[in-house]
């Protein structure tokens, strides 16, 4: 039987460096400063902030990416969970977080719809996510669609939530986690940015919201009612 | 043993026969090239280039007739004495190669690796609870120094730790009663005499047996094995647990090390790897993909939670970047063999530490600095992610570690000089020099030199090991596999 390799988009190489080439033109002629683009201020500002966005959007495309039935690298996911974390706090030092609708008035928003919102690349290409249920009562009856990962995701997966978990609180989800599953993080710990990568026995439907400025995504996963049971009757 | 079938060369040591990858010597600069392909036929290595008339069919050596994915080298190890070699690949196999003996006939043909068993270690497994595969990719082999005819292996996979014995038997027992020698049972009214069955000589066979299987004791991926110097006792390590076992109890293990927080959200590091002291039988060090290693006394605490000692070096902040943690992450780390140093491997550079200054390593080499402005590409193509493996020499005067494009990197820690080769068929001839390898960085780019944007990222040689005691080294590259020794004068 064949071992599941993760295949290596060699093509990706020359687009990216074409993306980040004002970064890495200067790069080229300071070699043995090492540095992504920090060097001259004024120029390398457009270009860092260029990179930071393509970053961005490669970590939550990353985050989101998944192999059916194989397990996800503890490691890996740490390290761009941690990169996103970095980038986000960059983001709210350097005043973007201030141009962001709050999250809650996009629940109010009647024509709230996935193309309103993504400026993620690997999200707005939108990789067939699966259909979702309306299944709790959050006065939304929008679909939420752009989940990419589906339950079969690896229990060891980061979850996030948006600050819209505080809408979601009086819903008792304590019967879907494990001790073995990580659970949701805090709500607002990644705020503006959400990205959510649940067990395979978890689900919450979450409505969208969108950053103007940064990119924001938040993954809405299917519940698989057999799962669901059958941790419930291993936990019991 | 072997035979060609078509353009293959088969193995009959195992059922089915197995099919082998491409196995090749050559030398390391400034010495003799010695290339001996794998021949039924051992032929006559004065000879300059290879005729017709040898059974040499380079056909065996090109990796895409037969080569799946499943063929790819995930691990190599020379056991304690250098007589054994063993890899394992992503199809769970383990194929241990052995040293013939040198024959005075022949000296220039010394002690050239054959293969001595093939077998299957790990199958892959579904994990029904969580929907999941499990791989059955062989992440680390470690041995067992030896402490009788047979040999003993440590192989792991993402979750089982397996104990394996390799023996040979070369006798049988003839002159059954109840059978004949075909096997099959004899009418019993039809024996009329009793005889006692005798050893009598046969082809060599050489079989591999799980004798200890460890399992069901890590919730995350396994990234290393470690055997204690007590030879008593092995550590597994997963993302977030250090595990120690007995060798001769299976169903327990002893959690030593546990960063897991109860709350994941709060997880930001993880551990990468972990090894034991190779004196100390009560110390081991772990490395994380934050950058840095603890060293920790088992005889502290149950749960080796404090570490005795911290090795980290604080960030350049001059050379901050969105991928500062990434490539600060340790993929491997190695106690040298006086016990004295710690090796790291991150992405771009190798460390030494000595055991006695925590703050700042000893020295600091550069592996492959030219990818330090590409790394949002890397990232971007997950190569970021590699993990690559360094390895000392026997009296730890020189290191070792793999790069991109089959080059590999090695350095001397006393005269400071270091060396770029390559671990390709075509570069490497009879009776030629391994020619280092240059690669430059902008500007005019001299003759033989590749440039950067030339470099293959798909061929990477993520695994080496060295002989203990020799200047042998193993070097996986994807599904082939190099070795290389210096030349005798």
């Amino acid at each position: 039987m064949l071992g599941r390799g993760v295949k290596r988009k060699w093509s990706c190489l020359e687009e990216a460096e074409v993306v980040s080439e004002a970064a890495e033109d200067k790069q080229q002629h300071e070699d043995e400063d090492g540095q992504d683009g920090l060097l001259d201020p004024s120029r390398s500002d457009m270009s860092r902030l260029q990179q930071r966005q393509l970053v961005l959007g490669l970590c939550l495309e990353k985050l989101q990416r998944y192999q059916a039935g194989v397990e996800l690298s503890l490691r890996r996911s740490v390290l761009l969970i941690n990169t996103l974390r970095q980038i986000q706090e960059e983001m709210r030092s350097d005043g973007v977080g201030s141009c962001d609708v709050h999250p809650d008035s996009c629940l109010l928003r009647d024509d709230f719809r996935e193309d309103v919102t993504v400026t993620c690349p690997g999200c707005s290409e939108g990789e067939s996510p699966p259909e979702l249920p309306s299944q709790e009562a959050n006065g939304s009856d929008q679909q939420k669609p752009p989940a990419a990962v589906s339950d079969a995701v690896n229990a060891m997966g980061y979850l996030g939530d948006l600050a819209l978990d505080d809408i979601f609180e009086d819903i008792d989800t304590s019967m879907y986690e494990t001790s073995d599953l990580p659970s949701a993080w805090a709500s607002g710990s990644l705020w503006p940015l959400s990205v959510s990568l649940w067990p395979d026995e978890d689900v919450k439907l979450r409505p969208q919201s969108h950053s103007t400025a940064g990119s924001l995504q938040s993954c809405l996963m299917d519940l698989n009612e057999l799962d669901h049971i059958m941790e419930i009757l291993v936990k019991s | 043993r072997w035979h060609w079938e078509g353009e293959n060369l088969a193995c009959l040591n195992s059922n089915p026969p197995e099919q082998i990858y491409g196995v090749r010597y050559c030398s390391m600069t400034g010495w003799e090239q010695v290339c001996r392909f794998l021949d039924p036929e051992p032929a006559d290595l004065s000879m300059e280039e290879e005729s017709d008339t040898r059974k040499i069919n380079n056909s065996f050596l090109r990796d895409h007739n037969y080569a799946t994915e499943a063929d790819i080298i995930s691990t190599v190890e020379f056991n304690s004495s250098g007589e054994l070699l063993a890899t394992g690949d992503k199809g769970g196999r383990v194929v241990v190669f052995q040293r013939e003996q040198e024959s005075k006939s022949q000296p220039q043909r010394r002690g050239e690796y054959n293969v001595y068993s093939t077998f299957q270690s790990h199958e892959p497994e579904f994990d029904y609870l969580k929907s999941l595969e499990i791989e059955e990719k062989i992440n680390k082999i470690k041995w067992l120094p030896q402490q009788n005819a047979a040999y003993f292996l440590l192989s792991t996979n993402d979750k089982t730790v397996k104990l394996w014995k390799i023996s040979e038997r070369d006798k049988r027992p003839e002159g059954y009663n109840l059978k004949d020698e075909d096997g099959r049972i004899r009418d019993p009214s039809t024996i009329t005499s009793l005889r006692v069955p005798v050893l009598q000589p046969m082809d060599l066979m050489v079989e591999a047996t799980a004798r200890r299987v460890f399992s069901n004791a890590h919730t995350y991926h396994i990234n290393s094995i470690s055997v204690n110097s007590d030879l008593q006792t092995f550590i597994s390590t997963d993302d977030l647990r250090v595990n120690l076992w007995n060798l001769e109890i299976t169903d327990r293990s002893f959690n030593i090390v546990d960063i897991k927080p109860a709350n994941m959200e709060e997880l930001t590091e993880v551990i990468t790897s972990a090894e034991f002291h190779p004196q100390q039988c009560h110390t081991f060090a772990y490395s994380s993909s934050k950058g840095s290693i603890r060293l920790c006394d088992m005889r502290q605490a149950a749960l080796c939670d404090k570490h005795c000692k911290y090795f980290e070096e604080p960030e350049d902040p001059s050379t901050r970047s969105f991928f500062s943690e990434i490539i600060s992450s340790i993929s491997d780390v190695k106690f040298s063999h006086n016990g004295r140093y710690l090796m790291t491997r991150d992405y771009l550079t190798v460390k030494v530490w000595d055991l006695q200054m925590e703050n700042k390593p000893l020295e600091t080499y550069q592996v492959h600095d030219y990818l330090r402005g590409k790394l949002c590409s890397l990232y971007e193509n997950d190569c970021i992610f590699d993990k690559f493996e360094c390895v000392w020499n026997g009296s730890d005067s020189v290191i070792m570690t793999g790069s991109y494009n089959n080059f590999f990197r090695m350095f001397d820690r006393n005269t400071k000089r270091d060396v770029t080769l390559e671990a390709s068929r075509e570069n490497s001839k009879p009776r030629a020099i391994l020619k280092p390898r240059k690669v430059c960085v902008g500007g005019k780019r001299r003759k033989d030199e590749i440039s950067v944007d030339s470099l293959d990222f798909s061929k990477k040689i993520l695994h080496t090991t060295w002989h203990p005691h020799e200047n042998i080294i193993a070097v996986a590259a994807t599904n082939n596999l190099y070795i290389f020794q210096d030349k005798v004068n």
